[in-house]
């Protein structure tokens, strides 16, 4: 029976022909094996990362979660990256358990109200908007419900894909809300973080474009299946400039003088931009419409 | 008038005091029979203590019970130790010692279990060598602390269990047949009569109430033994999984 006949061109794989079936059934075997390893070393980070979190901060005065020390915020934002949002919700349990607040960049202790009574009205004294019927529950994670914004500014942050799933260049970044007090230069972080998803040489880059593009996206897929080995495409004519003169840019006239070299630079990341649009359902109390800590 | 709901009040916390009481020695009695179970040495006196020797020995100065007074050990007695006894094989004609040590029981007070009560149990039982730990809550420990038991499991086994979940030994009910953990001989044998691959034997996993108490382990096999009034005792067998 003769194989069905590939769509690709021989040439372009040559090793998986040659391979044996079971030299081939190692491979994806392995390939599962380190996939499953790494979402277990990632969930162990995950939670060592719990563990760590619920003794912060570790600076003490004049630092407070309005103005953590660099140093410490610095470090948050790093082991809080894998987390899920759910990993966010465990963290706080853990450090409500210390009695500490929820927030971990606070030094303070969570309030606890010992009075009976399952809900509590806030807001009594000023607008009628203002005024809510809260869980007290919800209101004693914190210290202060500044410190329910700000957990809750890094909460909307964090990405509902498991960080063994996530893509390899999804350049999570962390912001806080009191990001502008800490006393450091942001833009030196985040020139850091640009040179860090450089990858050193382009085949691995256009590899692991690929990779993402088949599905392959986590972090485990670092050594996928796919193994890409890019070609520079011959071009015989000699090369010609762009011109206009084909196109219709009659629709693209109003933004024409923001582009440079046919880009158009949009400011703030999609992320970003998502963040701020998410943002807009917390009010002045803290309080997000929209979310399952039941706040409203 | 007021004298009388003074005295009402009074009461109804000693009756709260003494449910409490009852409902720990319960537990106790029931994880000390449970550790009996699994092959460990205890004495008769140590399993099948009185109430009122319990209330005794574990109550606090102002008369409830103290649960940080509330813990024990206990060593693998020889058949204990038979019965995870490794074979040798061609490839090990020296088998690995088996693996039995102490066990530690503790019950923890405390509204909350999190990832610190758990890494200080897990510390505590390492440092003192303790082969394995039973720790009994009153609450749900979070899942961010059931994580630290797997990621601990080469230096200790910990176990957990609730209070609420001890206050009857769910091996004397009747409708429960009696299950026998198999040594590693008899398990091998077993399968050599009946040329089966412990794959093909029926299962009973790892969380279910009775692999717990007998603090299963995966591959193990245990032996049912039911009464029928037809058939009189016939055995059957499960693989642990
Ligand atoms: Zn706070």
């Amino acid at each position: 029976m003769a194989a069905p006949k590939s769509i690709l061109k021989k040439t372009s794989y040559p090793a998986t022909t040659s391979r044996s079936k079971d030299e081939r059934d190692r491979e994806v075997a392995l390939y599962h094996a380190n996939l499953l390893q790494e979402r277990k070393d990632i969930e162990l980070k995950i939670l060592l990362n719990t563990e760590t979190l619920i003794d912060y901060p570790l600076a003490s005065k004049p630092y407070d979660a309005s103005n953590p020390s660099p140093v410490d915020a610095r470090s948050f934002k790093k082991l809080v990256q894998p987390f899920q949002p759910s990993d966010y919700d465990s963290l706080i349990v853990e450090r409500n358990i210390n009695e500490h607040c929820g927030y971990s960049l606070c030094p303070n202790d969570r309030v606890k109200d010992g009075a009976a009574g399952k809900y509590r009205l806030i807001g009594k004294t000023g607008k009628a908007k203002n005024f809510k019927v809260v869980e007290k529950g919800e209101l004693e994670k914190w210290c202060s419900s500044a410190c329910a914004k700000r957990a809750l500014y890094v909460r909307v942050q964090l990405s509902q894909v498991p960080a063994w799933e996530r893509d390899i260049t999804y350049g999570m970044e962390i912001d806080l809300l009191d990001e502008s007090k800490s006393g450091e230069d942001p833009t030196v972080e985040r020139h850091e973080k640009m040179d860090s998803f450089t990858p050193d040489d382009p085949g691995k880059k256009n590899a692991t474009d690929l990779a993402l593009e088949r599905g392959d996206k986590g972090v485990g897929a670092k050594k996928g299946l796919v193994d890409v080995d890019i070609k520079e495409k011959d071009v015989q004519r000699p090369a010609q400039a762009p011109s206009f003169e084909t196109e219709d840019i009659s629709e693209r006239l109003e933004s024409l003088h923001l582009q440079l070299e046919g880009h158009t630079t949009v400011f703030g990341s999609k992320r970003q931009r998502r963040h701020h649009e998410e943002l807009e359902g917390i009010d002045e109390d803290g309080y997000c419409s929209d979310t399952d800590w039941k706040l409203d | 008038m007021s004298m009388a709901t003074e005295e009402e009040r009074a009461t109804k916390a000693r009756e709260a005091g003494d449910r409490e009481a009852a409902r720990l020695w319960r537990a106790w009695r029931t994880v000390h029979e449970m550790v009996q179970d699994r092959g460990y040495q205890l004495s008769e006196e140590e399993v099948k203590i009185s109430l009122k020797d319990f209330r005794y020995q574990y109550s606090g100065p102002d008369g409830s019970i103290d649960r940080n007074k509330m813990k024990f050990s206990a060593d693998p007695s020889e058949i204990m130790v038979k019965r995870y006894t490794n074979l040798p094989t061609t490839a090990q004609p020296v088998p690995p010692p088996p693996d039995v040590g102490r066990i530690w029981v503790e019950f923890l007070p405390g509204d909350n279990v999190g990832i610190k009560q758990m890494r200080n149990f897990a510390q505590f039982l390492s440092q003192n060598s303790h082969h394995t730990g039973i720790l009994i809550t009153n609450v749900s420990i979070t899942p961010a602390a059931m994580k630290i038991i797997p990621a601990v499991a080469n230096e200790t086994r910990i176990e957990c269990f609730m209070e609420q979940d001890l206050l009857v030994n769910i091996t004397h009910h009747e409708l429960v047949p009696k299950h026998v953990l198999l040594s590693k001989e008899e398990r091998g044998k077993l399968l050599e009569r009946y040329r089966l691959k412990d794959t093909q034997l029926p299962r009973i996993q790892l969380s279910d109430p009775i692999a717990r108490y007998l603090g299963l382990r995966r591959g193990q096999v245990v032996k049912i033994i039911r009464k029928s009034e037809t058939a009189g005792r016939y055995a059957s067998y499960r693989l642990c999984v």
